[in-house]
């Protein structure tokens, strides 16, 4: 692939990153630590430290539109080890954040996508997740109903789903949190 | 009678897993005139030369071998042992029996008959050795420095300010050399000149430097402590001592342009009386006679003398020829910046654009052409983006060098860094293959060059350079992420390559000191003997040992004068006894020897009468230079030369032994 650097969309998408980021993408030195340990690298088609060199290039159109932003599970391994202290799993976040601004939808990881943006109706509108409601609608939204639906009594006799969901008591400064963001 | 004793070392496991030392040690015991026998587990150890010690004395020994690692570990060791029991150091034989036999065979039979064989040669030959007294050469105390750049310079400044006689011999018309051209140094950012010059004056300044600019060194011949020097000095067409500095004549040369100034690298223009930069050593111009109309125009233009209040402008000045006789020789030669003109997809000397690391470090230095202020070399204007090309030349043993050139990982991060510093808003690049900064204090200074002063660091090597609407489209790879990069750069800056000075190889060989394959001069010792040449009282420092940055260098330079002080706190300087000798009585003079000796170690001598008619002329071994090689010995037809300690009947006695 090849890539024309454009200094100024450079700097511009380096600067929007940095910001909401806070931590300097130039910490970076490469040394593959967190591609090393990422449980789902295998799925990815850039390596983490591929992503934050080709956003530190300015290579907006391939991160933005990459599996690896979506498939990237939060598990904070990576941040974890780093030994710059770079925000590892802070980076996907920002990606996936602009992304979804732009409202670039992922060719290839709808179905995450589809569980982010349900994840978060859930926590806008209960403070905090509701298990059983999280499931039906990302179920219906995918249209895979029957899937992992064998799990579903199992959870039940270990309590892990509740047939009723609770809301937290403020539900205000949560609806205050998702304002300011938006 | 002779009465050896035989020691066979263990050498822990060393020895001892491949080579059945008490075999060996019986072996030994039945060699007529061997009265004892021993083996120990480490000879080397106290309680081992201890008891070579005991058996010399008790046994009264007037020969020792030891079976143990090579001479050129524990010789010294088991000789001043021997030594303390009244014997002749040189009554001590060595059969290597570890780097020569166990260390390098399996079969543990075979191992042990070569040992014994190893030391049955040596028992036969110190049966035949003979008292062998070291050779005392008296020394000259001063040295020659060769080379005013900053090892020169710390190694003048050392040798001086230990009370011994320097003579400081620069090439070009002042000292300062390489480190002078610098703007600021990494990693501190100190300005070169402000810590150069301090020093540049107190060598000038020294009553124990001689210093010698715009001269070249003629001839050198002799030996540790008696070098006699021939020194060219060129005519500077300006009488030193006369000269004020006052810069008259250079204001009023009409040569003020088409001539490049060397010291700005062809970045501006210098007139034909000139001195290459404001601060120089001494203060005095040269007048370039290639390009000044006096020379050119059969003396019409003489503007400079004109002005001149003191008149010390003189167009008769020849060159001169003066002799110095030093004790030892310091050859701090420096470097020079490769040509990259091999590297055609790059453009160099093609775009005006594309600098080398010392072009843009003159571009950067205030004393520079463009008095700091970073300008393009093409339109003046300041650029806004600058590409670094790293490991141009360096690295790349299809058309450059094979080895690293250690500073550009570090003069390109600080390049990067005061481009940021002084062009706000800019942007440099870096393409790198991998980031060396070893040193105290380097990754530091990498790591702010990046995460502070943004310098954004691709890994990857360009491929092409080339000029599109008034931008140097620079093709790189990005190996990182995998993909293939286009920059448009307003001016690019290649990382050239560091190759030996021009000339140092002539000057080793007048030296008679090795060099390696790229014209680097070569250590007596890579790790034990960094400072020493192969040759003995002459030492090395800084760049002509290979790269190194200016703490190594100064170290290198400190290094080399702290050898020579140690050398001349000793009255008489100590040469190993085992050098050739040559029976006069039977020489008949053809001097093969003196033609095969590769020290200029053989002269000729005229045995004379005592009316003084000469009787005879026979070849003469300078013990100074004499190393004991032996190439003499075999070109000898009259047998008539030998190394002491190594004679032809030992050496045949060595032979037979293993003819039994």
């Amino acid at each position: 692939m090849k890539t024309v650097l454009n200094e100024q969309n450079r700097r511009n998408f380096v600067a929007q990153v940095e910001s909401m980021l806070h931590d300097k993408l130039s910490k970076c030195y490469q040394c593959g630590k967190c591609s090393a340990g990422c449980p789902v690298n295998f799925e990815m088609d850039y390596t983490p430290n591929q992503i934050i060199k080709m956003t530190e290039l300015g290579m907006e159109d391939s991160v933005l539109n990459s599996k690896t932003i979506w498939l990237c599970v939060s598990c904070n391994t990576c941040s974890t080890r780093c030994p710059k202290g770079f925000e590892v799993t802070g980076i996907m976040d920002v990606l996936r954040e602009i992304a979804e601004r732009k409202g670039i939808t992922s060719k290839t990881e709808k179905e995450v996508q589809m569980f982010h943006e349900v994840f978060l109706e859930n926590v806008k509108s209960h403070g905090r997740i509701f298990e059983l409601e999280l499931v039906g609608k990302y179920k219906l939204k995918t249209k895979h109903l029957f899937r992992d639906m064998f799990l579903a009594p199992k959870m039940l006799e270990k309590g892990k789903l509740k047939i009723h969901g609770e809301k937290i008591s403020n539900l205000n400064q949560v609806a205050k949190i998702f304002k300011d963001f938006e | 009678m002779s009465r050896i004793g035989v020691f066979v070392c263990w050498c822990g496991s060393n020895i001892a897993s491949t080579v059945d030392v008490e075999k060996v040690r019986e072996e030994a015991a039945k060699i007529p005139g061997v009265v004892s026998a021993l083996d120990y587990k480490y000879m080397c150890s106290d309680p081992g030369q201890n008891s070579l010690r005991n058996v010399i004395k008790e046994k009264n020994l007037t020969g020792v071998v030891l079976a143990a690692c090579s001479p050129h570990m524990h010789e010294n060791t088991f000789r001043k042992a021997a030594v303390k029991e009244g014997l002749n150091p040189y009554f001590v034989e060595i059969a290597n029996i570890r780097e020569q036999v166990s260390w390098v065979h399996e079969d543990k039979e075979r191992a042990t008959a070569k040992a014994v064989d190893l030391m049955k040669m040596m028992v036969e030959k110190v049966k035949r050795d003979k008292p062998i007294e070291d050779v005392r050469v008296p020394l000259n105390k001063k040295a020659l420095v060769i080379g005013g750049g900053i090892s020169g310079i710390q190694a003048a400044l050392d040798i001086a300010n230990g009370g011994v006689e320097v003579v400081l011999v620069e090439k070009e018309p002042s000292i300062g050399g390489r480190m002078i051209q610098l703007d600021e140094t990494f990693p501190t950012l100190d300005c070169s000149s402000c810590i150069m010059t301090p020093k540049m004056v107190e060598v000038n300044q020294h009553p124990n430097i001689k210093l010698y600019t715009y001269s070249e060194i003629e001839d050198v011949s002799g030996y540790i402590g008696n070098f006699k020097v021939k020194i060219k000095k060129k005519a500077r067409s300006v009488v030193e001592k006369d000269c004020t500095g006052c810069g008259e004549c250079w204001n009023a040369c009409p040569m003020h342009k088409n001539v490049k100034s060397e010291f700005n690298l062809n970045l501006s223009e210098r007139t034909a009386i000139y001195v290459p930069f404001p601060q120089a050593v001494p203060l005095v111009p040269v007048l370039d006679r290639s390009v000044c109309l006096h020379f050119k125009k059969g003396g019409k233009c003489q503007k400079c003398l004109d002005v001149c209040g003191p008149k010390c402008i003189d167009f008769g000045l020849q060159d001169e020829i003066i002799e110095e006789t030093v004790g030892a020789i310091v050859a701090a030669t420096g470097y020079d910046l490769m040509e990259t003109s091999m590297y055609g997809e790059y453009g160099y000397g093609k775009y005006k654009d594309v600098v080398s690391g010392l072009q843009f470090e003159r571009l950067l230095s205030a004393s520079g052409p463009t008095e700091g202020v970073i300008k393009r070399p093409s339109d003046g204007k300041t650029p806004q983006t600058i590409v670094f090309v790293q490991c141009v030349g360096s690295r790349d043993p299809e058309k450059g060098v094979p080895y690293c050139s250690k500073v550009c990982c570090m003069y390109t991060a600080k390049h990067a860094k005061l481009f940021a510093h002084k062009v706000h808003g800019s942007q440099s690049y870096v393409f790198y293959i991998d980031i060396r900064s070893t040193s105290k204090g380097y990754e530091e200074f990498v790591r702010g060059t990046m995460e502070q002063d943004g310098a954004v660091y691709l890994r990857g090597r360009v491929s092409k350079i080339y000029e599109d609407n008034g931008k140097l489209i620079v093709k790189g790879a990005d190996t990182l992420s995998g993909n293939q990069v286009e920059i448009a750069a307003d001016m690019v800056v290649l990382a050239t390559g560091v190759i030996p000075k021009k000339g140092s190889d002539k000057l080793a060989q007048m030296l008679g000191i090795s060099y390696d394959k790229y014209g680097f001069l070569t250590e007596s010792h890579p790790k034990l003997r960094p400072a020493e040449s192969s040759t003995a009282g002459i030492f090395l420092a800084g760049m002509a040992q290979g790269p190194r940055d200016i703490p190594e260098s100064v170290v290198s330079g400190s290094a080399a004068a702290s050898k020579i002080l140690g050398l001349f706190s000793k009255s008489e300087y100590e040469v190993e006894g085992t050098i050739s000798s040559v029976n006069e009585a039977t020489c008949v003079a053809c001097f093969y020897c003196q033609r095969v000796c590769a020290y200029n170690a053989i002269s000729r001598k005229e045995i004379k009468d005592r009316n003084g008619n000469v009787v005879k002329v026979v070849a003469n071994v300078n013990p100074g230079l004499c190393t004991g090689c032996g190439a003499c010995v075999n070109a000898c037809f009259s047998k008539s030369i030998d190394v002491k300690g190594f004679m032809d009947d030992q050496i045949y006695a060595e032979i037979k032994s293993l003819a039994v």
